[in-house]
């Protein structure tokens, strides 16, 4: 490129007038006619089955309010961020979408490891993290509100309908990270609390797609359940094999992970038929709110939209328990919106009554039990209104506001 | 006793397993020296070749065992004549030419196909042994590795083209003065590797699906295996799998997967610390 003097110049002008122009509208969004949130999810790469559709959920729920006249008198706009399956881009973009776009809230980073890239940019700019997948639980930080369920709401009702309708003897099989571990402990205390047992903790690495010695494995101990946690596309050889080897009919499955990267729909019917999983939210609820959730998707994203699962749910949840909290709050500076979610908003949406909690700063919430037969889900149980768990009392904001570490069930 | 049939079948399909997706390789790193990055993709191509023919209606069968060796075969005579033929001999431009081919096989296909699981099931039901039952599926899937194992060995040694291959290869000057093409015979064990990878790649697709980025998974292992076997074309990483494939799965079984697997690679590094031109110099020398 031939860069004269004029040009050089005339460039530089227009870029330090616009980014003077950028601060000032930036800046100024108490005096404008809108107001920012950022989603920050991957949209492209390996992760993008669970971005793509949470983006879609933030941007159903933003069309929403604003249709409803918008929040406070103000438009909502959604700033959107693609993570590209890439760590490095998290803490870039939350950077970004702090001090550029001058956003109110950011919700997304849905991964472990995005969320931990995550949450210390926006503790460091004092910008809320809604947090809408589910997870492991046990985070309970002044500046996050986590609006999914946590390890206890999940794993167990789970457990506790498996140990009474299925057996007593478990066999965990999940891949070898963070969350799958710390899900695992929930196996432990449930199987002490309900009189059950644990055959074993089978731990794969991510890529590992021969599955021939775990099946092996878990025939000889001719458990009564098996408990699977194995996330991603390599470990969807397991069903496959399990299947092959005709023990889908044999030993039932169960599970937190399965389905939320779509995995019955990705796998044909004789290989999924009957397993058995739990979330707060599946897009087979036959309520009149989750017709009509159903419908405004269907608006959005038309009517071949990916399947809405438990997982990201969370895009839509988050927006609409945060937007409750504005409008209790009467402003959308953080203190007054985290002290409006610390308050316990209740908000009635397609998944049922939803609370947040003050101490905890996660969500209570009812969790369903279903079971997939020719890749669509029906309701076997419905366990209503289940609270964050505690953690022996740990898990409280009020009393311990400057913790940001991740607490483990005892 | 079921236990100890199972036990076996589990063993002997991580042999199975290992040959199979070693066995292309071996043809064109074995033959051709050529470090070949881009051995992975192939096997993903293949599986995909047979998941879209499946999905567009034609016989698993036949879009397993023709249509995805013939495609990647396709593939391979294309790669081979832009990229590979122009760099026999350089054995480190090779690798970069061939991991470039890798990255843009990757991207190309996520592109197309979206970075997300296909698959389709697994034929022919499974078959009860005492307590326990086992795909039959994954009975066929040893037999058709050792078949292709045998089918190549007797290729190599006793047909014709196996004579000229090999002497290409071990000699090309002489055996171009004796009026051997050697530029067709190299072009023809790249296609043919290709299309063992392929094949291999078709096999795996109803019992791991398939990925764009799923060749990562295979092709260290291939490496490994080959490596490990040596000079000796295919007795070499034949006697590589049988090494490497029972430590994998009986620690795997008894111990945990992460302990079978690095146990794997550190069975490699002892085989080449002691034989550093392979196990196979055991029986054909150094070299």
């Amino acid at each position: 490129m031939k860069l004269s003097r004029r040009s050089f110049l005339g460039t530089s002008a227009a870029l330090s007038a616009a980014s003077i122009a950028g601060s000032f509208a930036g800046g100024a969004w108490a005096a404008s006619d809108s107001v920012a949130i950022a989603s920050l999810h991957d949209l492209s790469g390996p992760l993008d089955i669970y971005g793509v559709p949470s983006n879609l959920c933030m941007k159903v729920a933003v069309e929403e309010i604003n249709a409803a006249g918008g929040l406070l008198g103000k438009k909502v706009e959604l700033k959107v961020y693609d993570g590209q399956s890439d760590i490095n881009k998290y803490p870039q973009y939350a950077q970004k979408a702090a001090l550029t776009d001058r956003v109110v809230m950011v919700q997304g980073a849905l991964s472990g490891a995005a969320r931990e890239a995550t949450r210390p940019v926006l503790r460091k700019y004092k910008i809320p993290f809604i947090y809408g997948s589910f997870y492991e639980g046990g985070l309970c930080e002044k500046n996050t509100f986590c609006v999914n369920t946590g390890g206890n709401q999940q794993v167990v009702p789970l457990l506790e309908w498996t140990f009474k309708n299925l057996g007593k003897k478990l066999y965990y099989i999940a891949s070898d990270y963070n969350a799958p571990r710390n899900f695992g402990i929930w196996n432990h205390v449930m199987a002490k609390r309900e009189g059950g047992q644990v055959l074993a903790d089978d731990y794969y690495p991510l890529d590992v797609t021969d599955f021939t010695a775990a099946i092996t494995k878990i025939q000889a101990a001719k458990p009564d359940v098996v408990h699977s946690c194995l996330v991603g596309g390599p470990a969807m050889s397991f069903y496959r094999q399990w299947a092959a080897a005709g023990m889908l009919k044999k030993i039932p499955i169960i599970s937190i992970v399965f389905a939320a990267g779509n995995e019955h729909e990705v796998l044909a019917p004789e290989e999924t038929d009957g397993t058995i999983v739990a979330y707060n939210y599946f897009q087979e609820l036959d309520t009149p709110k989750n017709k009509e959730f159903l419908a405004k998707v269907e608006a959005v994203a038309g009517k071949n939209h990916p399947y809405i699962n438990g997982e990201v749910f969370g895009g839509y949840s988050g927006v609409m328990l945060w937007a409750e909290a504005v409008k209790l709050a009467g402003s959308f500076e953080r203190e007054a919106v985290l002290a409006a979610l610390e308050s316990g908003i209740r908000w009635e949406g397609p998944a049922g009554v939803m609370t947040t909690n003050g101490p905890s700063h996660n969500t209570t919430q009812d969790v369903h039990i279903i079971k997939v037969e020719n890749r669509v889900w029906s309701l076997i149980d419905k366990k209503e209104q289940i609270p964050p768990d505690t953690y022996g009392g740990k898990c409280n904001v009020f009393t311990n506001p400057n913790q940001t570490d991740f607490l483990m069930p005892n | 006793m079921d236990n100890l049939v199972i036990l076996c079948f589990a063993v002997i399909n991580s042999i199975a397993l290992l040959a199979l997706i070693s066995l292309g390789l071996a043809v064109i790193f074995g033959m051709m020296r050529v470090i070949n990055f881009a051995h992975g993709e192939f096997i993903m191509l293949g599986g995909y070749a047979t998941v879209i023919a499946n999905h567009c209606g034609l016989n698993l069968w036949l879009s397993m065992l023709v249509v995805a060796p013939m495609f990647v075969a396709l593939i391979g005579a294309v790669a081979e004549r832009l990229i590979v033929r122009r760099l026999y001999g350089h054995l480190v431009t090779t690798m970069l030419a061939t991991w470039g081919l890798s990255l843009f096989l990757i991207g190309a296909v996520t592109a197309i196909f979206g970075n997300t699981t296909m698959g389709v099931s697994a034929p022919l039901g499974n078959i009860p042994i005492g307590a326990y039952s086992i795909g039959a599926y994954q009975l066929f899937l040893i037999g058709i590795t050792a078949l292709l194992v045998v089918s190549a060995l007797l290729a190599l040694h006793w047909t014709k083209y196996g004579l000229i291959a090999r002497a290409a290869m071990q000699n090309s000057e002489m055996a171009a003065t004796l009026g051997i093409n050697c530029d067709r015979v190299y072009a023809a064990t790249f296609i043919i590797g290709a299309a063992i990878s392929g094949l291999a790649g078709a096999l795996l697709a109803p019992i791991s699906g398939v990925l764009p980025h799923m060749g990562a998974a295979y092709v260290a292992r291939a490496f490994v295996t080959v490596i490990s076997g040596g000079g000796a074309l295919i007795t070499g990483f034949l006697s590589a799998a049988t090494i490497l494939g029972p430590v994998e799965a009986l620690l795997s079984y008894f111990a945990t997967p992460v302990l079978g697997q690095a146990s794997l690679l550190l069975l490699a590094v002892i085989i080449l610390r002691l034989f550093p031109t392979g196990v196979s110099s055991l029986w054909i020398g150094g070299r």
